[in-house]
């Protein structure tokens, strides 16, 4: 049924760290790895080894470079997949019941065997999370990697989206935003946790940690200051070491 | 957007079938209708211009065979509630073509089948237009000028079609429907060019007090799904050249002609069907979906 849950019991979903994510992509490369041989795969790969290869991902990662006056550029590795939004609008306009949300943990689902490839959804959806598999005539989308979480033949550390246990650098968490004393709603409200695009009004249950304001001496890096040996010997004799 | 064509076949088509049957069901219940044969045409053509324009709207699916599933969330789903109120409303149009062409002995239903047929077809329009305006992701349809637009443009178009089975009669309301077709066509291009822009990249990457973000490494070598769904780059000279032919097919030289009285009406109603198509054509190709803000836009 594509109406929303009144409520759902857990909301299940990463928090993504933009302060730590180094943008190597292997998040996307083992998304892919996984779930090609999941349940929702192959997931479609035309001319992988080509001039012009297409083909279906659920985590692309992009990058920005953000200018703001007096501050030095920063790059800002962006990884992007299905957020599980709480006001889905890809669920409630699919005409089939293909598109669901779980009422059980939020997770935001395509049924393949009734999707009737319609695209209507991937259409509502403002983050592009969702793309079409040409081949299969079906829409895909991320599953959080619902045939790996829920696994119970895996250790139970390791019953985590495939793009979480492969980050090398501890930027991807994975858990329950509706818990308040949950791993990544702890962090989320520690440092600032954003939502993407609050303006489409989709609730989005994935997080984003901005990257944190800078440090003193980081902009130093664009308005260096030239300290005079009086000031350096000051500062030793002071034995401060700050700025 | 991608305009594509089975997309602007089934809006345009089943528009003019449905602004047909309007005006023939409309003329029904006001007592001036055109003889028997001609309601028979009349609704007949309504039919085929409805079919065609549903079944080219199944070629765009991935699944055509499944598309009977699409009945099913008529509760949450404008494109749902379009395919249950489009095979709603073939009873109203099978029952007076049928009923017309052969007395079956049930005339007395003709009225409130006509009635039957109205709210249909406008419901029907209805839910159309509120496939494409309830998606806030595309802001140029996300407006009230594509609710009403389905529907005058649709009585328009089916108006001048109207005019081949009804020997002229009301013309001139269709001349008049015609010009306000033109003007709200103006206004919602007016509209949807001043609110371009709303929408920023920093929004979306839900950073706007970092400062302007600008893509540094694409995320992929080739376009993807998104890119080639919703990437469609439209050429300024091509939109102005495009907005003409809307205007000057769709609206302006079908008003003159039936102004000037030219017995080609068969003539004038293709002329204004290609207008509806560019017309259309353009409502896809000038819709820029706020996904390209993560992509090559910086404002949507």
């Amino acid at each position: 049924m594509t109406c929303l849950p009144d409520k759902t019991d857990k909301k299940l979903g990463l928090l993504i760290d933009l302060n730590i994510c180094v943008g190597c992509h292997a998040c996307a490369v083992n998304c892919k790895e996984w779930n090609t041989g999941g349940i929702t795969g192959p997931m479609e790969d035309i001319k992988p080894y080509g001039d012009d290869p297409s083909g279906v991902w659920y985590n692309r990662i992009h990058s920005y470079e953000f200018k703001k006056e007096k501050e030095a550029d920063r790059t800002v590795y962006f990884p992007k997949s299905c957020l599980h939004c709480d006001d889905a609008p890809c669920v409630t306009v699919c005409p089939t019941g293909a598109s669901l949300k779980r009422s059980e943990d939020g997770i935001v689902l395509v049924n393949p065997d009734v999707c009737i490839g319609c695209k209507l959804c991937s259409w509502a959806c403002p983050y592009g999370a969702r793309e079409y598999d040409t081949s299969a005539g079906v829409m895909q989308k991320c599953t959080l990697c619902i045939d790996k979480i829920y696994d119970e033949n895996i250790p139970q550390e390791r019953r985590v989206p495939a793009c979480v246990s492969t980050c090398p650098a501890g930027a991807r968490h994975f858990g329950d935003f509706a818990d308040p004393e949950s791993n990544v709603s702890k962090r989320a409200a520690e440092f600032d946790g954003r939502e993407l695009f609050p303006q489409m009004e989709t609730k989005p249950v994935n997080k984003y940690l901005p990257p944190r304001k800078r440090e003193k001496h980081e902009d130093r890096r664009l308005t260096p200051k030239v300290s005079t040996v009086k000031d350096a010997l000051l500062k030793w004799a002071k034995l401060d070491f700050t700025g | 957007m991608h305009p594509a064509l089975s997309v602007i076949i089934f809006t345009t088509f089943s528009g003019m079938g449905y602004g047909l049957f309007i005006w023939l069901c409309g003329n029904i219940l006001n007592g001036t209708a055109p003889d028997n044969m001609s309601i028979v045409g009349g609704t007949i053509l309504s039919i085929l211009l409805v079919g065609t324009g549903l079944l080219s709207s199944t070629l765009h699916l991935g699944h055509p065979e499944r598309a009977w599933r699409a009945f099913s969330q008529w509760r949450s789903s404008w494109l749902s509630r379009e395919g249950v109120m489009s095979i709603l409303t073939f009873v109203p149009m099978v029952f007076i073509c049928g009923q017309t062409y052969i007395d079956m002995g049930f005339q007395k239903l003709i009225e409130p089948m006509a009635i039957a047929g109205i709210i249909g077809s406008v419901l029907t329009i209805f839910t159309t237009s509120m496939i494409y305006a309830s998606l806030k992701s595309i802001p140029a349809w996300h407006n009230i000028w594509v609710v009403i637009g389905y529907q005058i443009y649709a009585l328009s178009s089916g108006g001048v079609a109207y005019i081949m089975f009804s020997d002229w009669q009301q013309y001139l309301y269709v001349i008049l429907l015609l010009i306000v077709a033109l003007a709200l066509k103006i206004i919602t291009w007016i509209s949807i060019d001043k609110h371009r822009g709303k929408y920023k990249r920093e929004d979306a990457l839900g950073l706007p007090d970092f400062g302007k973000a600008k893509p540094f490494e694409p995320a992929h070598s080739q376009k993807n799904y998104l890119q080639r769904e919703m990437g469609y780059d439209l050429d300024p000279q091509r939109r102005t050249l495009m907005r003409w032919i809307a205007l000057g097919f769709g609206f302006i030289f079908p008003a003159l002609l039936l102004y000037i009285g030219l017995p080609i009406t068969p003539v004038i109603t293709l002329i204004c069907l290609i207008g509806m198509m560019a017309e259309r054509w353009l409502f896809f190709a000038e819709a820029e979906h706020v996904v390209r803000l993560y992509y090559d836009r910086e404002s949507v």
